[in-house]
């Protein structure tokens, strides 16, 4: 059985490059690693869409790729950039399943921030000026982990022959 | 039976393709689910909240029956069982394109002998009927996840459906009660929604002119 994709992190930054989730798969790596990583990215990613100008595409493709990991990047309309960490192999990554759990993972933010009770907690947090688009990632809310590592179970489980489901 | 169910469902399904004013799903949920918020905000009481989504509903449910019984034409249900397989494969079919399953509640126990009047004897058997509404997609809570808050509080998200049960109901010469037992929002197995039948009530019901 060919070797299939294998997600190590997932980050949701902010239109302000503040970090909404992290969330790492690999146990053997110190999380630590991903939050450097999703930093420098946005660097990558500053420079892709401003060179793109007016016609920038959501999917930014291969950002760059270090020791053992290949970074990818997404900015969703909003300005919200999904970076993706894969283990590198020797298996081909197509671009197309890279997309679709791209998609995927922007369904799922999409659906955590229409959760009305997000506006309340940062109603009620009059304290702290957090946008609601920020709470959306902490621990309170599992449902929104929950689906980020659903989508990276399947998108684990999928060979590089077919296609994730 | 099994024919006037099929014949429900297919009345339901047509009148739900018939209806030009259909709205966006994401729309409707986004919309309620700024309501709910928006009263947590002014009531602070879960229990407050979970009246006044009824209220609403209640509201909503005496205006709703008058377009249901003119765009369906059904006449009158024999008994509350009947209700329950119209409510469910035609009402709520028609209105939020879901057919929830709907359970029969054990017939009550048998009237005393003591009621003079026998008139009164059909409704006096059918109190405290019941039938249990099995909801496996509520689109009024398609985004939501409660807080922590809301669930020790006892909020029942989509309240506004029994009120409107309630309300159309009583429209139609039923007093009824109708409220959640379960919610999957609250980590529960189904969402269910229990309406039972408190009495017939005794208006002069208008001649009908057809």
């Amino acid at each position: 059985m060919p070797p299939s994709l294998r997600l190590n992190a997932v980050a949701f930054i902010s239109p302000q490059n503040h970090p909404i989730l992290i969330r790492t798969f690999s146990p053997q790596d110190d999380p630590i690693k991903y939050h450097y990583i999703a930093h420098t990215s946005l660097d990558v990613i500053e420079e892709r869409v401003t060179s793109a100008g007016k016609s920038v595409e959501c999917y930014l493709g291969l950002l760059y790729s270090m020791e053992d990991v290949a970074i990818y990047g997404y900015i969703t309309p909003l300005r919200v950039k999904i970076v993706l960490a894969l283990a590198l192999s020797d298996a081909v990554v197509k671009d197309v399943e890279v997309t679709m759990i791209f998609k995927a993972l922007h369904m799922a933010y999409y659906s955590a921030i229409c959760n009305p009770f997000l506006k309340l907690e940062a109603a009620n947090d009059t304290s702290s000026d957090i946008s609601p688009f920020l709470l959306v990632g902490s621990p309170k809310w599992r449902k929104f982990r929950q689906r980020v590592d659903e989508i990276s179970r399947v998108a684990g489980n999928a060979t590089a022959t077919t296609s994730a489901t | 039976m099994a024919t006037t169910s099929k014949q429900y469902k297919a009345i339901g399904e047509d009148l739900w393709k018939g209806r030009s004013e259909k709205i966006n799903a994401e729309l409707f949920a986004l919309t309620y689910g700024a309501l709910v918020v928006q009263l947590i905000q002014d009531y602070e009481d879960y229990a407050e909240v979970n009246k006044h989504l009824e209220k609403m509903g209640y509201n909503i449910g005496t205006r709703l029956i008058e377009d249901f019984l003119a765009k369906s034409g059904l006449g009158r249900c024999a008994d509350f069982r009947e209700v329950g397989e119209v409510v469910s494969k035609v009402g709520f079919k028609s209105f939020l394109n879901i057919t929830p399953t709907v359970t029969h509640g054990a017939p009550p126990p048998p009237p005393s002998p003591n009621r003079p009047s026998s008139i009164n004897t059909l409704s006096q058997t059918s109190a405290g009927s019941s039938f249990t509404l099995t909801l496996d997609e509520n689109p009024l809570a398609e985004f939501v996840e409660l807080p922590d808050e809301a669930l020790e509080g006892g909020l029942w998200f989509s309240n506004v459906l029994c009120g409107v049960l309630r309300g159309a109901l009583e429209m139609v010469q039923m007093q009824v009660q109708a409220e959640f037992i379960s919610d999957v929002l609250r980590g529960d197995e189904s969402t269910e929604i229990r309406v039972k039948l408190v009495k017939y009530l005794e208006e002069e019901v208008p001649v009908g002119d057809d």
